[in-house]
This record gives C-alpha cells, structure tokens and sequence, in this order.
C-alpha cells in the first residue's frame, strides 16, 4: 500500500496501475491521511510553505519515524540539493548548499532541506554531505539562448581570426 | 475540436486575418503569436521571474519583407542583439565585440508562444478571458490552462486591434503568477519603430572584433542523446552542441517544447568535480533538475513544473 501511494506520487504508475493506487488512495482513511502526509513533506522538501497539518503534532513525529516514506526503491544513496539559480548575470550563484542524505543505502533515505529542518528530527542515520551548487548560469544562457558577454570577451582566438579577415 | 482549430489555423495563413477574430480562443492565440514577428512596435517590457527583474528595450519593425529586430537589456552587462530575419548581430561595446550569432534563433517577448495554435490546444485548453486597457490600448486576455501537471498555466493579454501581446503571465498549479512580462511604455507602427532599429553601440566602437565562431555551433548534430519518455506534448526542437563558459569540450543540448513552454536538456562528461548527487531548484517559472549519469552530467533546465524537469533527466539515455 505504502509502496503504490510512493510510487503514485513519484510518478512511476501508469495506466490501470495508477488507476488502483488511487482508488485504493481513495477508499480508506488512512491511505488518503497518508498520501497527504507525502505531499506535506514533498512541499516542506521544496522550501514551499506545508499546506495545512490536521494534527501537525503527528504529522512532524511520523516524519521523524518514518524516513522510509518518499524514496523507497532507489537503488543508490538517494541525495538532493537545493541550489539557487544565479541572480542575474553579474552576480555568482551561492557557493556551497547542504543536503541530508541517507547511509542507509536502498530504501531508507528521507531527503530534507536544511532549510526547512528546523524543529523536525531528522532520522538518526542521515549524514550530512557538502557538494558544490552547479553554476546555473551558463545554462540558463544557452537556454534562453542569450549571448552572454564572457563568451563575447576577445580571447587569443578569436583576435587571431579578427586579425585574419581584416 | 481539432477540426475547427485546424480550420482556424488555415483560414488564418490563407487570410492573414487583421481584424479581431471575433470570439474564437484559437483564432485570438494565433493572431497573438503571428502579431510578434508580423506588427511594428517600439517600447520597453519589464521581466520578472522568481526573486529577478530585467528591463529590456525591443523596437521590432517589418519592412518590406524583411524583420529587423534590436533588443537591448538596460539592466546589467551592456549589450544588444540586433536582427534582419535570421542574421542576428550580438554587440558586446565592453569587449568591442560583435558577433553574427545564429544560436540566437530564440524570440523574446512579446513572442511568448512558439508552436501553432492547434499544437498548443493539444496541451492547453485554450480560453477567452475578459477585456482590459493596458498602456492605453485595448486589450483581450487569452488564458492557456495546462490540460495536466507538466507544464505551467499561461495568460497573456493581446492588444484588439494588431493581436500584440502586451503582457503575459505563467502561473502555478495554484494559479498564482510565478512569471510576469508587462510592457511599460509601448508605441505600435511603423513610424514607432523605424528609427529605433540600428545599432546604438555600432558608431562607439572604432574598430570591432569580429567572431564567427558561432556560426559552426548552429548547425544541427546528432549529439547521440535521447530523451525517452518526455512528458505528452513536448517535442524536441532542436538538437545542437555548443561551448559554454569554463569548459573544454562542447556540450550536448537538446531543446523540447510544448509550442509555450521550453526546456532544455544538456549532457557533458561528469567531471571538474564529479557530482555524486542529484540536484534541483524551482526559481519563478524556472525548474532545474541536475542528474549525474555514470561518466554524464545531465542537467535539464526550462520554464516547466520540477517534476517535468526531473522525468526528463531521468528519461535521457543513449541514443540506440
């Protein structure tokens, strides 16, 4: 049960198989307490205010206890990071972000946020692990497709091949 | 329905209806797109999305039959992309540098909507909101509301008398606006617009650089990348390899689209430090979702809800 609600909020369900998890969802309480559950923590994850706690209490104590809920089949230490997409152009994005991860290998990783961990325990056998934030930058250019000026900086190259048409 | 969006759709080539088109969503969103490349504007729209704010000045004229176009962020690094159809000229006066840059195919606002107006009904569900005076003009909103979770909503207002689109707004899936382009002063015809096309930088400038560089990096590749289960809707694009800042080799990136939203999705060696984690951030309509992928970096960035960000990354495989 657990499973298919994890799996139906992931995403991963398709065709009749989404058809019964929601169903299931649907037909007992608990199921649907619980699928509510996944998405209060889904939003706190993403830094997004939690909709409303029926029994916060519970809710952060469930959160505690049960770090199994969000990623139970990854195969690999499950690791997310929140990274800051750069400010404008000029400006470098944030150096180094936090992220929990699991040691726990497969199936019992909770991410959190840092950001929003205050007051929550996060489960005893979370580490927490530094990686650099990717610059976004250079991709949000070449996305938008917007020339950005380093790339317009004459190099030795790009001199050389002015010279040469001249 | 797809009868009549198609019917709409060639009645609108075969005409080039001008007029308003009375009360149909997909005549009005095919009149909104066509009016960017089409209308003589001059004016300045300011950008917002997530915490960041950009103020740019566009003058788009066409005359006879070419499109000139000159762009001009006031915000930021100086800069400006001037266009005649599809040569599009980059000044950088800072690095006296002026490229002819074809990679710059994208078009800004006002051009918000890239696909045909029945490719986009596929996806949105495409409907005529109430009438507004903005900057003075009349103005009819057009709302896109996503026919699932894995795109953003979208309304735009398109000015009643050219299709013009004068503001537009992305909205999440709580319809509350996480993207906003308005312009803030804005003259439409050609006597606006003329004056307003050459090169402002050009005459500072003694002597510019000249880079065609670029030009090599238009071309379509087979980058050996797929996307194999992107969400109902998108299609990919374009499929180029380009440099970006601070790396040896090019990158692969391969662009998807739905006809509204974008997204782009790079693949380079996973190196200079290696990442070992997943990674991601939504900022206003922006999601980016960062995959490493055995000896691969995926990183897939776009104006799209991170859950479609992260089912693309998760779906980019070798090509077979």
């Amino acid at each position: 049960m657990t499973q298919e609600l994890s799996s139906l909020m992931d995403g991963e369900l398709a065709g009749p198989d989404a058809e019964r998890a929601i169903q299931a969802c649907c037909a007992s309480d608990d199921a649907k307490a619980k699928w509510h559950l996944y998405h209060v923590i889904g939003d706190a994850m993403r830094g997004h205010a939690p909709r409303t706690l029926a029994r916060p209490e519970t809710t952060l104590q469930a959160i505690g206890t049960q770090p199994t809920v969000l990623a139970p089949r990854r195969s690999s230490p499950v690791t997310f990071t929140r990274v800051a997409l750069a400010a404008a152009a000029s400006v470098a994005t944030v150096g180094v972000v936090g992220w929990i991860g699991s040691q726990g290998g497969p199936g019992s990783a909770v991410p959190v946020s840092a950001k929003t961990n205050s007051g929550i325990q996060p489960a005893s056998n979370t580490v927490i692990v530094r990686e650099a934030a990717p610059d976004v930058q250079p991709y949000l250019n070449a996305h938008r497709q917007l020339p950005a000026p380093e790339q317009y900086r004459p190099t030795a190259n790009n001199r050389a091949a002015a010279s040469a048409t001249r | 329905m797809t009868a009549r969006a198609a019917a709409a759709a060639v009645a609108l080539v075969a005409c080039a209806v001008k007029a308003a088109p009375g009360e149909d969503p997909l005549a009005w969103l095919q009149r909104a797109a066509q009016a960017a490349r089409s209308a003589s504007y001059a004016g300045t729209f300011v950008h917002t999305n997530g915490d960041r704010t950009n103020t740019v000045r566009i003058s788009h004229a066409v005359v006879g039959n070419d499109e000139h176009e000159r762009i001009e962020p006031l915000d930021g690094p100086a800069y400006e992309i001037v266009r005649k159809n599809d040569e599009v000229y980059c000044y950088f006066p800072d690095a006296k540098t002026v490229r002819l840059d074809q990679r710059v195919t994208a078009r800004f606002f006002p051009a918000v909507l890239s696909g045909s107006a029945p490719a986009v009904a596929a996806s949105y569900d495409v409907k005529l909101g109430g009438t507004e005076r903005v900057l003075g003009y009349e103005c009819r909103w057009i709302r896109l509301e996503p026919r699932d979770a894995m795109r953003h909503g979208l309304s735009v207002c398109s000015e009643a008398g050219t299709g013009l689109v004068l503001r537009a707004r992305t909205l999440n899936d709580k319809r509350q606006p996480i993207e906003h382009y308005t312009f803030t002063d804005l003259k439409i015809g050609a006597q606006a617009a003329r004056p307003d096309m050459k090169s402002v930088f050009e005459a500072r400038v003694k002597r510019w650089l000249t880079d065609s560089q670029p030009r090599e990096e238009t071309k379509a590749t087979d980058t050996g990348w797929n996307v194999t289960n992107a969400p109902a809707g998108f299609f990919k694009v374009a499929e180029l390899r380009r440099t970006l800042a601070n790396r040896e080799q090019p990158v692969s990136q391969l662009i998807f689209s739905d006809g509204v939203a974008r997204l782009s999705v790079f693949v380079e060696p996973n190196k200079s430090p290696p990442r070992s984690a997943e990674a991601s951030n939504e900022d206003g309509a922006t999601s980016f979702f960062v995959r490493p992928m055995g000896e691969s970096l995926v990183s897939v960035l776009g104006e799209v809800p991170l859950a479609t960000a992260q089912q693309v990354a998760r779906s980019v495989a070798r090509r077979p």
